[in-house]
């Protein structure tokens, strides 16, 4: 059993008048894959915006609770953000790169972060972080071309290879494979099952199969409640909740 | 049973109907679009055949060559004076005693009359061409010398001859005259470079835009230093640092409420603000450019924030997610994304600017200004106010110095909308 990295308590989200979490306790072990599933709106990608405080940048969003990272609250006002997701990247629902070229959509983490204080350096982080999103052997040769004129599978990873370019402790996926076919998500399960060696990784997916496929554990999300969670096998095996026992099934959702 | 068959049918019927109903409403309507488009363009049409008929003779002048004898006596300078010299010699009497000899008048009277086919400024034209040259005492030589205005329009055809004389400004003898020019082919017309270089004057043959375009340049200048930086700063704290609330609401509903506030109250602001209060000088560029940059400020803030919205949130995010603050994602970003749009929202508000007259009139930018302003706070004219000025002149040269006027107004206007179409088309990043 691994250690656990993030740990969430009593976490209650609330865009406005509108809750949109409650009391979430939640706890994700290091170098592993949890799977958030659950329908619509229940609040998967709420919670895992809470993890690198996207939330900040909706206005009515308003988060109580605590939800700590190896002990720091992050959830703490005084926290400063910028560092936080210097440990805590994202990939984001639709690929989302910079319309600049692929070196520059890789350089610029670690340039902002200070890291990569030489040319020699920052080719070194780009191939890396290409080579680790297994995006190296596709573009080595036309790192100057626009990111955006990738498939929509390379881009994605191209987003991975973004995110874990300033080396982060976690890495937080928002139905990261919702936009693409299956060959390139078959590529991007691949490449989840190999950075977990290294990163924490938090998936939400609606794909049933995904989860089954890449994590370890497993959280069951309805109407904003934690209804279920524990590892993958049991919970698509044998649930304890009707409601969990449903939804896998596919009698609602 | 028969009742509801012939109640489908019916109702079928009415289907087809309906159906041909709303093909006739589309062609309808694409009749009326083509109709409106084409209406739109012959106006357009008319007005640029119009202003091209009018002005595009104001851009040659008509001079007569004239043999000029440096004679020294009437001079009392010598070859090689200085310019000094030259400058305070008196070449009025050369003038005359040269101009006559170009047609063989018998008296007084007519001498005066051929006098009159001249410019007022043959005397500066002839010491223009000694200053070029200062040997020339006792030698001959040909000069172009710019021609009156009557004459002027007599040759390029804007002048009725076939009126009776007591009609008409010019007199039979100065037909002869002119007749006789032609005949030796001592009448031509040449590239007016007075238009381009002169101030305004009285007399249309020297008149030019070269005060008015120096005014111009000088307001839009100070405009868009004033404007560009407010309003970019401006919208992008707005769009993405200021918090949405009941406050930013109301600013937002102002700045769209000033955008269209007609601009001859920007002119009474700047009248009670900048001329009675602060007692800014009258007439000059650097109030026009304050006030024209009042104008212009809500003009381009509106532009610009709707190029801010139109960066994707996706391209925020994703530079909020590898860590960079709010300020590096907004600068690093989006402003570079929204520079195109923001850039061609400037240009086309400065061309707004650069063709508004009501509230330069209102700042006392109508003075009859003879001189080229040499900085921004010396008096002088704007083109459109230039325009305003010679439309209500009585003298028919200055219609055409108008309508030239225009052209040049309006091709700056088609450089600047186009400069901002190129920058948007050219520049603008897609995402899909």
């Amino acid at each position: 059993m691994n250690n656990i990295k993030i740990k969430s308590k009593n976490l209650n989200v609330y865009y406005g008048d509108k809750q949109a979490l409650f009391d979430v306790n939640l706890d994700l072990n290091e170098k592993e894959v949890t799977a958030l599933i659950g329908p619509s709106g229940c609040g998967k990608s709420t919670f895992i915006r809470c993890i690198n405080r996207m939330n900040d940048v909706i206005d009515i969003c308003k988060v109580t609770g605590n939800i700590e990272m190896d002990g720091m609250n992050i959830n703490d006002k005084d926290l400063d953000v910028v560092s936080l997701r210097e440990r805590v990247g994202m990939v984001f629902q639709k690929p989302n790169p910079f319309p600049k070229s692929i070196y520059d959509n890789i350089s610029y983490g670690p340039k902002i972060h200070g890291k990569g204080e030489t040319k020699s350096e920052l080719d070194q982080i780009v191939e890396n972080s290409l080579k680790k999103s297994a995006l190296w052997e596709e573009v080595k040769d036309r790192l100057d071309e626009p990111g955006t004129s990738l498939s929509g599978g390379q881009q994605q990873r191209l987003c991975i290879a973004r995110a874990i370019s300033v080396n982060p402790e976690v890495i937080l996926m928002d139905e990261p494979c919702s936009a693409l076919d299956p060959i390139a998500t078959a590529k991007i399960e691949e490449l989840i099952d190999e950075l977990k060696k290294t990163y924490t990784i938090v998936i939400v997916t609606h794909s049933m199969a995904q989860a089954v496929r890449v994590s370890q554990k497993t959280g069951f999300f309805h109407l904003g409640k934690l209804i279920e969670v524990g590892k993958t096998e049991k919970i698509f095996k044998n649930p304890d909740n009707k409601m969990t026992q449903d939804y896998i099934t596919g009698r609602f959702g | 049973m028969l009742k509801e068959q012939s109640k489908n049918i019916e109702k079928s019927m009415t289907k087809e109907e309906r159906l041909k109903k709303r093909h006739r409403a589309e062609k309808r309507f694409r009749f009326y679009g083509l109709t409106s488009i084409l209406v739109a363009l012959l106006f357009v049409v008319i007005l640029v055949q119009n202003i091209f008929s009018k002005g595009s003779s104001a851009f040659k002048k008509t001079v007569i060559t004239t043999e000029i004898f440096f004679d020294q006596e009437l001079l009392e300078i010598k070859n090689g004076a200085s310019e000094e010299d030259i400058m305070e010699a008196d070449f009025y009497d050369l003038m005359i005693e040269n101009l006559i000899k170009a047609y063989p008048a018998k008296d007084r009277d007519e001498e005066d009359e051929l006098l009159k086919l001249f410019s007022g400024d043959a005397e500066i034209e002839i010491k223009k061409a000694f200053l070029k040259d200062n040997n020339l005492i006792g030698k001959i030589i040909t000069l172009d010398l710019t021609a009156s205005d009557d004459i002027d329009q007599l040759h390029k055809g804007n002048y009725p001859r076939d009126l009776p004389e007591e009609r008409r400004r010019i007199s039979d003898f100065q037909l002869v005259i002119y007749d006789y020019f032609v005949e030796n082919k001592k009448i031509s017309k040449n590239f007016n470079n007075y238009f381009f270089n002169n101030g305004d004057s009285r007399d249309p043959e020297l008149a030019g835009i070269g005060g008015a375009l120096v005014g111009s340049f000088y307001s839009i200048l100070i405009c868009l230093l004033l404007a560009f930086p407010v309003a970019v700063l401006a919208s992008i704290y707005l769009e993405e640092f200021a918090p949405k609330n009941k406050i930013t609401d109301f600013i937002e509903i102002n700045i769209n409420n000033l955008a269209a506030v007609p601009s001859i109250v920007y002119g009474l602001l700047a009248l009670q603000i900048l001329l009675a209060t602060i007692q800014l000088p009258r007439s000059t560029p650097l109030v026009a450019g304050i006030t024209l940059a009042l104008m212009t400020l809500p003009r381009i803030i509106i532009p610009c924030r709707a190029s801010l919205k139109a960066v994707p949130p996706s391209i925020r995010e994703g530079a909020l997610a590898v860590g960079a603050s709010k300020f590096q994602s907004v600068f690093h970003h989006v402003v570079p994304l929204a520079l195109p749009g923001t850039l061609s929202g400037t240009i086309i508000g400065l061309a707004q600017a650069l063709g508004e007259t009501a509230p330069l009139i209102l700042i006392g930018m109508v003075a009859f200004v003879v001189d080229i302003p040499s900085s921004p706070v010396d008096p002088s004219s704007s083109l459109p106010v230039q325009v305003y000025l010679w439309s209500e002149s009585a003298e028919r040269g200055f219609v055409e110095k108008t309508s030239a006027t225009i052209m040049m107004l309006l091709s700056f206007l088609i450089v600047m909308n186009f400069i901002a179409v190129y920058l948007r088309q050219k520049f603008e990043k897609r995402w899909n």
